[in-house]
């Protein structure tokens, strides 16, 4: 591969993006763990900012971490089965539910939380407890997981699986757990890493669903930001990153995994 | 169109290190059709690629037309016209667009690009095809698009890389013919690849057999054919039967029977052999059943395949393996009996006995 | 069972009272689940669904018309100076950051995809890293970037001695939005090129054309399904963006932001209500737009709000 002058300049601009990508994250991470970022490195590194941070904002991070656990087990319970079906018995009608599934994607969280509000603000119990905030979640995050396990099950032949189950005696919710779904965890597995990832970095809808009760990260790092130091938010920013980056990390692996499978059946028909 | 071209010392190694050619030289003369036959990875591709300019030899190869030394110019000045193996058409033109593609680029003027495209649509019978999607034609049309698209720009060399795989048989053929008379009838120089023996039988002036990087054995396909000159090449057009043989002071002896006028080639040391143990190859008309008096071998017909034309025998007991003997269709002969043979001489390749195949 | 017997017949005339669910469900085929299991399978995202997104949006449709001007409302958006403004404005922004990201992601996305470098996987990483922050994380790395203590600021301090700060104004929040952007369509436009056939552009170099030729003839008709629904999906994410504004806190009057101030500051939730519907709308049609042209899959990479 010949490298002049337009392979250079190619490289210059990702590496400007890269950069630009980059540089806020890893200043942000350093300020959290500097004595005082306005001298800079040179000042020393502290966990004190991170320990501040646990003190102020514990029960958000925590409150975060459950929603999204929550979240997580709601969607598999609603979006496992729905995908089986919409995948199995495709119809018009099913088209248009997988269109309303969808739109919660498609319309800002801003609006999405405005309705719940409009209609559920007067439930006082239920509106002021963190089970407001999950049906946000849910809401917006269902359409992924089954949009991933979907996927998985159009790939596999699911109708000469099950009637092979059902010519050895297995009736439907035998077939179900102990084919259908054993068969389709690499995109349950996928669509359950993107559910908490997403959960966890949720804003609009939250920020939107929110009362001082229950506030989740995201809407904890908007205060620290408005109203605490740089070395809090971020310090707090960084907690954020920690936990989102093996989530990235394993949701990339998946990917890669599923890439490779897929490439090795394509070349063993390649063979001329 | 009748670029002579020349390839002098040239060899191809990978990045990763795998040696794709040996170093060969060629020479294609003006006009001349040259088809490269052989398996999948034999390098054959990697030839025509270097010839329209898409790879480069390496360091000290040399790749001329005309005399004019080409070998570091890109594809896009080296004016050839090439078709691909999936055709490689642009989804996002019509017929008449693509073909016209080449002419465009070349900056002629829109009148003339028109007549041209016109002429070539007709040459290649599909006028009719002109404002038509490509994703809307059949195999063959869009062969013949690619075809079209790629004289247009009247190439020095026409380089075609498998254009008949993806198609099924009888179209295959037909279009084979098709594209014989093309070649005959435009005197362009064509380089072909192929792993098909018959394509490059009916096809080629010339034939390069190619083997694993190397090139085995150049000559017209009747030279091929009957005098293959190394047992890859014997194995590969045809001649698939096997029997063993001893060469003693210059005659072949096989059994307890003696044939003169039968030489030995040597491919490695490229001399006629007089001693040794040596392998005999033929097709199925190396043998030919006949009355005992005549046979030198008897053998077992295992099988018996009625082709139509005639009768294909497979039979045990002459070679190592089971022999194919082809006889006239109407020849009554049924598997488990004996069948007496005699050899026909002179449709014998002999090779002195190695160790392996090569 | 009757309707289990018609499963068995392969055909789809069971009798009432299993016709509904079975018309609903398509035809019956041996294997699948009967339609009252299909339904127990189908009740948890049939209830999510109508209960809290079906009920709740048209209940803010109606709400829209219990404001003080009624039916007339619905079009607030157009007839208030204000608003229309906003509209504007945003529009203005998503279309400028979608056609920047375009450009940028297309040149890097393809060249990423073209070239073995060493490092070429981590760049790939990197550039996707955002894909997960919530919009306000965005506004932060942006204050980072160009805020009082940015490192931009610290550049051009050092080499002209004078500090850029834009972080607070519009250039900064175009930063913002580019940054979420930007991952969302660099990793399209490299499954976009990943699908290039290569042989397409050697053909066109056989016949002559130069880079740019094969460029404009044969690589960008190729992405252009790509780049038009990753396009669409960034105007989407833009046009929806709160939280990076939010947290910017700049002069600028994007819609979400409007929407945000009626509702919570001003109590005005007719208005609220009917801008929320709009602004939902053309998010909506932009993508089912690119649907229709592109095909079903196209918009499946939406991820996230920022």
């Amino acid at each position: 591969m010949r490298r002049d002058w337009k392979f250079y300049s190619q490289l210059g601009l990702t590496i400007v993006l890269c950069l630009f990508i980059v540089v806020p994250v890893v200043m942000s991470a350093l300020a959290g763990v500097t004595v005082n970022v306005f001298k800079g490195l040179s000042s020393g590194l502290t966990l004190r900012w991170v320990f501040e941070v646990w003190d102020l904002y514990a029960q958000s991070i925590l409150l975060s971490l459950g929603i999204a656990m929550a979240c997580l087990v709601v969607t598999l319970v609603a979006g496992v089965p729905l995908a089986y079906v919409l995948v199995r018995r495709p119809s018009r009608m099913m088209r248009l539910f997988e269109e309303l599934l969808t739109l919660p994607v498609a319309i800002p969280g801003l609006a999405l939380a405005l309705a719940l509000l409009i209609t559920y603000g007067g439930v006082s119990g239920y509106r002021s407890s963190w089970l407001f905030i999950l049906t946000g979640h849910v809401l917006f995050t269902l359409p992924f997981m089954v949009r991933s396990v979907a996927a998985v099950m159009a790939a596999m032949d699911m109708k000469m699986l099950e009637e092979g189950a059902a010519s050895l005696g297995a009736g439907f919710w035998r077939r179900f757990f102990g084919v259908i779904v054993p068969n389709a965890k690499p995109g349950i597995l996928a669509g359950a890493l993107m559910v908490v990832t997403l959960s966890i970095g949720e804003f609009n809808l939250t920020w939107m669903l929110h009362t001082p009760l229950t506030k989740t990260l995201p809407v904890g790092l908007a205060d620290a930001y408005a109203s605490m130091r740089l070395e809090i938010g971020s310090a707090y920013t960084l907690i954020f990153f920690v936990l989102i980056m093996p989530l990235l990390i394993a949701m990339q692996a998946l990917a890669d995994r599923g890439k490779h499978a897929s490439r090795r059946i394509d070349t063993a028909e390649d063979t001329l | 169109m009748s670029t002579q071209i020349r390839l002098r010392n040239c060899a191809k190694t990978f990045a990763d290190g795998t040696r794709a050619l040996a170093p060969f030289d060629l020479t294609i003369e003006g006009g001349e059709t040259i088809v490269l036959l052989g398996p999948s990875g034999c390098g054959k591709t990697t030839i025509l690629r270097m010839i329209a300019g898409l790879e480069f030899p390496d360091a000290g190869g040399v790749i001329s037309f005309d005399g004019d030394d080409v070998t570091r110019q890109s594809i896009e000045k080296r004016r050839v016209g090439m078709v691909f193996q999936s055709y490689a058409l642009f989804p996002n033109m019509t017929v008449a667009e693509n073909v016209a593609y080449g002419l465009k680029v070349h900056g002629v003027p829109s009148a003339e690009r028109d007549a041209r495209v016109d002429a070539m649509l007709e040459m290649m019978h599909i006028d009719m095809l002109a404002d038509r999607r490509i994703d809307q034609l059949s195999g063959g049309q869009r062969q013949r698009v690619a075809l079209a698209r790629a004289i247009a720009v009247q190439p020095r060399v026409l380089l075609l890389d498998e254009p008949l795989t993806a198609l099924d048989a009888k179209l295959r053929v037909r279009l084979r013919t098709e594209i014989n008379a093309l070649l005959r009838k435009l005197g362009i120089t064509a380089v072909y690849v192929t792993h098909d023996q018959e394509e490059a039988m009916a096809l080629g002036d010339r034939i390069v057999v190619m083997q694993k990087g190397e090139i085995a054995q150049i000559g017209t396909p009747r030279e091929i054919y009957r005098k293959p000159q190394n047992p890859f090449v014997a194995d590969f057009v045809g001649a698939a039967n096997r029997m063993t043989g001893q060469m003693r002071d210059g005659r072949l002896h096989i059994g307890a029977h003696v044939f003169d006028a039968v030489d030995a080639f040597d491919p490695r040391h490229g001399a006629i052999i007089d001693q040794g143990a040596v392998e005999l190859y033929f097709r199925a008309d190396g043998l030919s059943p006949c009355d005992l008096d005549e046979a030198h071998f008897t053998g077992r017909v295992e099988a018996v395949s009625y082709l139509g034309e005639r009768l294909r025998l497979t039979v045990s007991g002459i070679g190592p393996q089971a022999v194919t003997i082809d006889t006239h269709a109407d020849d009554v002969i049924e598997a488990g009996a004996d069948v007496h043979c005699r050899v026909n001489a002179d449709r014998l390749t002999v090779f002195p006995a190695v160790a392996v195949h090569s | 069972m009757s309707s289990v017997e018609h499963i068995k017949e392969g055909r789809s005339r069971p009798s009432f009272p299993w016709a509904f669910p079975s018309s609903l469900f398509g035809r019956a085929t041996p294997g699948a689940g009967s339609p009252a299991i299909l339904a127990l399978l189908m009740l948890p995202g049939l209830i999510i669904v109508a209960a809290f997104f079906i009920i709740p949006m048209a209940l803010v449709a109606m709400r829209v018309a219990d404001g003080p001007d009624g039916l007339a409302t619905y079009f607030v958006i157009l007839t208030n100076d204000r608003y229309l403004a906003s509209l504007i404005q945003t529009l203005v922004m998503s279309g400028g950051v979608t056609v920047t990201a375009l450009v940028l992601c297309g040149i890097c996305g393809l060249f990423l995809v073209r070239n073995r470098f060493a490092g070429r996987n981590v760049i790939t990483a990197l550039l996707t890293l955002p894909l997960s922050f919530p919009g306000t994380v965005v506004g932060f790395m942006v204050i980072m970037l160009a805020g009082r203590q940015g490192v931009i600021g610290s550049i051009t301090d050092a080499l002209w001695g004078e500090k850029i700060v834009f972080a607070y104004e519009i250039t900064g929040l175009f930063v913002g939005y580019l940054y979420f952007s930007i991952p969302r369509v660099i990793l399209a436009v490299m499954a976009s090129a990943e699908k290039l056939d290569p042989q397409l552009e050697e053909a066109a170099r056989s016949l002559g054309a130069p880079t740019w030729r094969v460029v404009k003839d044969v690589i960008l008709p190729g992405l252009m399904p790509g780049l038009v629904s990753s396009g669409a999906i960034c105007f989407a994410t833009a046009m929806g963006a709160f939280g990076t504004a939010f947290t910017l806190a700049t002069d600028i009057d994007v819609l979400p932001m409007v929407i945000y101030t009626e509702f919570t500051r001003n109590a005005n939730i007719a208005v609220a209500a009917a801008l929320s519907i709009a602004l939902g709308a053309m998010t909506w049609a932009v993508l089912a737009a690119v649907r229709v042209f592109v095909g079903n899959g196209a918009t499946s990479g939406t991820g996230g709000g920022a």
